[in-house]
C-alpha cells in the first residue's frame, strides 16, 4: 500500500492526519465490497420506503396537514441528508461507550498529543450512509422540482441548512458520547434525538403539539435546522407567525449547538475516570 | 420424542430477553417518542381533511400504531444474536451434533427471544399507553379497548399464530446467516422488510387502495397486523376466517419450504473457525 508509512521526523496536522485515518477507513470498507453495496442498498431502500409511508398518506388525504407533497419532499430531504452527513463523520461518538469507554481504551486517546474529538471523528469514516444521503437528495430534488415557489436563495440556504443539520446531529453524537462517560454503556435512549430527530424533522413543526414544538426549536434546534430554511427556500409563509427571513439565519442554531455539545465533551473529558483494563 | 431439549432451549432465551430491565425502559421511552410524534402526525393530517372516509378511523390509526409501537420487538428483523456469533465462531458445529431436530431447536429460541424481548415491553407500554394515558386526561390520544370480547379473544389467538409466524421468519433469516456465515446480510434485508410490510411504518390499511390486496396477502401481514385488525373490529375481505386463514397458509408453507432448504444448507455447510 503506497504512502502508509511515514518518517517518524515528520509530523502531520490535525487535517493531514484526519485524512489518512479517513483514507484508511474508506479502505478498510471497501475490502468488503459486496457487503458494502449490500448495506448502502439496504440503507437506501429502507429511507426510500419510509418516503413511500408519507407519499401513501399524501395520496390517501390530498395533503400532510394542508402542506403540498413538494414542501414536505423537501423537508424529508433536507433532514436525511444532514442526518446522513453527521452519521458518516460521527461513527466514532456512537459507538464511544461500547469500544472506548467500557474497555478502557479511551487511556491509550489521550495520551496522543492530538485532540480526542479530531481522534474519535477519525475513527471511521463511514460509508454506508451514502444509501440514506442519495435518498435524501433524490427526494429534495424531486421536491423542489414539485414544489411552487422555489426562490433561487435555496441554491444558497439548503446547502446551509444541511451544514447546520449536520453540525446540529453531530452535537447530539458528541454530547452521547459525553454521556457515557456517567452511564458506561451507550444509551439507545439518545435515539429519540438522532432516529427519533429525523422522524420528526420531515413532518411540517405545525403538525404537532405545543410541547414538541418547543422541544425540538428551543432544546434541540431541529426547527432551525429544517423547517424554517425550508420555508425561506420556497417562499412558504409561517403559519405560526414567525418572519419568513429567520430560515435564512437559522441553521447558524445547528452550530451553536455543536459549540455547546463540545464545551460538554471537555468538561466530561476533564473529570474522565477510566474503567481500568 | 421429549419436549423436553426444546422447552430448556426456550427458556434461556426467554431469560435473557428478561435480564436487560434497563433496556427495556429505555425501549419504552423511544416507543413512547415515536408513537407520539406519529400519532401527532395522523392527527393533524386527519383534522385537515375531514371530508376524507379513510379505512381507519383516527382512534383506530392511534390505536393501531399503540399496538404496533408495543410489539416491535415481536416483528423478524434479523436472525437470533446467538446463531449469528455461532455462524461467525464456528461454533454453530455444536448445534449440528445435538441429537435434536434442529428446526424445532431452533425455532423454540427464535420465539422465545421475540417473545422475552416483546411481552414486557408490550405489557409496560399498554399500561401507559391505555390506563395511564386516560388518568392524566390523555384520553383522545389514549389505547382503545377491543372492539367486544369476541374480537379481543379472536384477537389473542391471531397474535399467538403472529408470534409463531414471525419466529418462522426469523428461521429465515437463521438459515440465510447459517449459509453466508454473516448476521449482517439478515438484518441488511430483514428489517427494512419487516418494518414496511408488517405496518410499523404506515397501517397496512392506509396504503393506497390498489396495493392494499398484495399487503393483506403477504406473510408480514400475519405478524401484528392482522392481530391488530381483528381486535379493532376492522373489516378484512372475507371476515377474520380469511386473517386467520391467512397466518395459518404462511405459517404451514413457510415451515415446509424452511426445513427444505435448512435440510440443503446443512447438507453443504461450510463451516469457519477451528
Amino acid at each position: 500500500m503506497p504512502d502508509m508509512t511515514q518518517s517518524p521526523s515528520r509530523t502531520l496536522s490535525g487535517p493531514g492526519l484526519y485524512r489518512r485515518m479517513a483514507g484508511a477507513s474508506i479502505v478498510a470498507q471497501l475490502r468488503y465490497p459486496g457487503t458494502f453495496v449490500i448495506q448502502a442498498i439496504g440503507n437506501f431502500v429502507t429511507t426510500l420506503l419510509s418516503f413511500f409511508g408519507i407519499w401513501s398518506l399524501f395520496h390517501r388525504f390530498g395533503s400532510i396537514a394542508g402542506w403540498d407533497i413538494g414542501t414536505v419532499a423537501v423537508l424529508y430531504g433536507l433532514v436525511n441528508v444532514a442526518f446522513a452527513v453527521a452519521e458518516t463523520l460521527g461513527r466514532g461518538f456512537e459507538v464511544f461507550g461500547g469500544e472506548y469507554v467500557r474497555t478502557g481504551s479511551f487511556d491509550r486517546l489521550l495520551l496522543r498529543p492530538r485532540s480526542t474529538l479530531l481522534l474519535l471523528l477519525g475513527h471511521e469514516l463511514r460509508l454506508r450512509p451514502i444509501g440514506r444521503f442519495l435518498q435524501g437528495l433524490f427526494v429534495l430534488v424531486a421536491g423542489l422540482w414539485l414544489a411552487p415557489h422555489v426562490q433561487w436563495s435555496a441554491a444558497l440556504v439548503l446547502p446551509w441548512a444541511i451544514a447546520g443539520g449536520a453540525a446540529m446531529f453531530l452535537g447530539v453524537l458528541i454530547g452521547q458520547a459525553a454521556l457515557c462517560f456517567i452511564t458506561v454503556e451507550g444509551l439507545e435512549v439518545v435515539n429519540v434525538l438522532t432516529y427519533g430527530g429525523v422522524e420528526a424533522g420531515q413532518y411540517p413543526l405545525t403538525m404537532f403539539g405545543r410541547w414538541l414544538r418547543r422541544f425540538i426549536t428551543f432544546v434541540l434546534p431541529l426547527a432551525a435546522v429544517c423547517y424554517y430554511p425550508t420555508l425561506f427556500s420556497l417562499a412558504h409563509p409561517d403559519p405560526l407567525g414567525m418572519p419568513t427571513w429567520i430560515g435564512a439565519l437559522s441553521p447558524a442554531a445547528g452550530f451553536a449547538f455543536l459549540g455547546i455539545m463540545i464545551l460538554v465533551w471537555n468538561r466530561a473529558v476533564a473529570g474522565y475516570v477510566s474503567s481500568g483494563s | 420424542m421429549s419436549l423436553r431439549p426444546y422447552l430448556t432451549a426456550f427458556g434461556l432465551q426467554w431469560k435473557i430477553g428478561l435480564r436487560y430491565r434497563i433496556a427495556v425502559v429505555a425501549g419504552l421511552v423511544a416507543q413512547m417518542w415515536f408513537g407520539a410524534v406519529t400519532l401527532m402526525a395522523y392527527a393533524s393530517v386527519y383534522h385537515a381533511a375531514p371530508d376524507v372516509q379513510a379505512p381507519l378511523s383516527l382512534r383506530q390509526a392511534m390505536t393501531y400504531t399503540w399496538i404496533q409501537q408495543s410489539l416491535f420487538t415481536l416483528l423478524p428483523l434479523g436472525c437470533l444474536p446467538a446463531i449469528g456469533d455461532a455462524a461467525r465462531t464456528g461454533a454453530i458445529v455444536y448445534d449440528l451434533l445435538r441429537p435434536v431436530d434442529m428446526w424445532n431447536w431452533w425455532l423454540s429460541a427464535s420465539l422465545a427471544r421475540l417473545l422475552g424481548n416483546a411481552v414486557p415491553r408490550a405489557v409496560l407500554l399498554a399500561c401507559v399507553a391505555g390506563p395511564l394515558a386516560m388518568l392524566v386526561g390523555l384520553g383522545a390520544w389514549s389505547l382503545a379497548g377491543p372492539a367486544s370480547l369476541i374480537s379481543a379473544a379472536l384477537a389473542l389467538l391471531s397474535i399467538t399464530l403472529g408470534a409463531l409466524l414471525s419466529a418462522t421468519i426469523v428461521m429465515w433469516w437463521n438459515i440465510l446467516t447459517a449459509r453466508t456465515l454473516s448476521p449482517l446480510g439478515s438484518y441488511a434485508v430483514g428489517t427494512p422488510l419487516a418494518v414496511l410490510l408488517s405496518g410499523m411504518l404506515l397501517p397496512l390499511p392506509l396504503y393506497p387502495d390498489w396495493i392494499r390486496p398484495f399487503l393483506l396477502a403477504q406473510p408480514f401481514a400475519g405478524i401484528t397486523d392482522i392481530p391488530i385488525r381483528i381486535y379493532l373490529g376492522t373489516p378484512i375481505p372475507g371476515g377474520v376466517a380469511t386473517g386467520l386463514g391467512l397466518q395459518i397458509f404462511w405459517l404451514t408453507a413457510l415451515t415446509l419450504l424452511g426445513r427444505l432448504w435448512m435440510r440443503q444448507t446443512v447438507n453443504r455447510l461450510e463451516v469457519q473457525g477451528a
